[in-house]
């Protein structure tokens, strides 16, 4: 058991003890469950199996090229686009962070590759954002996060300046 | 007429499949398809099956916790006083919404099934478009338990705390960028 499950079990075990204190109603409760998991879990299968081909697609050697310390400011740009790129979940996401860093990625392009995965992950959008929120909210949160994985890269370059603290050890 | 009535009523659910097997799944098959034959063509069988063997014992994995992760929003969605939430992270929240929303975002727990369907629970309570992006935000950059589960062990500790560190004003920032764009935010509709 991972500590991803106990927690999410917890968490379970608490509001059920809630709903019961309560003498909350069952009945609405698994109606909503029925009707979110036909809208989640058939698509999220077809999408997990899509990402794990589109993951091992990924040429990563060649893009860990383009990370390097001395490729400056472009490689925050190329670690932004790949994070774009990576439609899976973060055992794929964070296997291939591993492989850009021993390559020699930087710590800022490693920053923004991990902070554009978490914004951006195609299918997360796909699968929650859009069925659950509504293209409305994806178009404005696009429009508002689109600059912070290159913040992220950008303040990474600027503890650089001061510190090696945070260099990435896989 | 019995608590459970929806069940039989055929009306809800066509509604039900239509939600998971219509268009938009078709669209998610004929991608996994389509990979599938392109990963096969270029890297040969073997790299195929390996990926195919890879896609399954990820989904063995992650379907309990989709299962755990629903029955939490449903529950959320019924136990949750939604008006209170609205006074919370509402649009007169100002600095102090966006920031309980940044800490709600690093805190909760489970994947983006239960971090998308407390989002669509803060929308529905007419919670402050800049609340709104800042949570997920938070949950995408800061999510606590990505950072343990993910960042500790692949990237090291020092790595982790530091992207922390950086990953701290995104949300806020984030946040207020969303309360002045010129954009309209129409919540969708949520059946019951």
């Amino acid at each position: 058991m991972s500590i991803g499950i106990l927690s999410l079990l917890a968490v379970l075990a608490v509001l059920v003890g809630l709903a019961l204190v309560r003498g909350l109603d069952f009945a609405p409760v698994v109606q909503r469950f029925i009707e979110q998991f036909a809208k989640l879990v058939p698509r999220m299968i077809c999408a997990l199996i899509a990402a794990g081909f589109i993951a091992t697609l990924i040429p990563k050697q060649l893009i860990a090229g383009f990370l390097g310390a001395d490729a400056g400011l472009i490689a925050l740009p190329v670690a932004a686009a790949t994070g774009l790129l990576v439609p899976a979940g973060p055992v794929i996401a964070f296997a291939i962070a591993a492989v850009f860093a021993k390559a020699g990625a930087s710590t800022p392009a490693l920053m923004t590759f991990i902070t554009s995965w978490s914004l951006f992950a195609a299918h997360r959008v796909l699968i929650y954002e859009l069925p659950l929120v509504g293209a409305s909210f994806f178009r404005l949160r696009i429009a508002s996060v689109i600059l912070v994985p290159f913040l992220a890269g950008l303040l990474a370059m600027l503890v650089g300046l001061i510190t090696t603290f945070g260099q990435a050890a896989p | 007429m019995a608590r459970f009535d929806f069940l039989r009523d055929p009306a809800w659910r066509r509604a039900t499949l239509h939600d998971g097997f219509g268009r938009g799944f078709f669209g998610f098959l004929g991608a996994a398809a389509l990979t599938g034959v392109v990963c096969w063509a270029v890297m040969g069988r073997e790299v195929f099956v390996d990926a195919l063997w890879g896609d399954v014992s990820l989904l063995t994995n992650v379907m309990p916790r989709v299962f755990i992760a629903i029955s939490i929003a449903a529950l959320v969605w019924f136990l949750i006083p939604r008006d209170r939430i609205s006074a919370l992270v509402g649009s007169e929240s100002g600095m102090r919404g966006l920031i309980i929303a940044t800490i709600a975002g690093t805190i909760t727990p489970g994947g983006p099934a239960s971090a998308y369907a407390l989002l669509a629970v803060l929308a529905a309570s007419g919670a402050d478009r800049g609340a709104l992006v800042a949570y997920i935000t938070a949950w995408a950059t800061l999510g606590l338990q990505r950072v343990l589960v993910w960042d500790v062990p692949f990237m090291g500790a020092e790595f982790a705390f530091l992207r922390i560190l950086i990953s701290l004003p995104l949300p806020v920032i984030a946040g207020l960028i969303a309360r002045r764009l010129p954009m309209t935010l129409v919540v969708t509709e949520t059946r019951s």
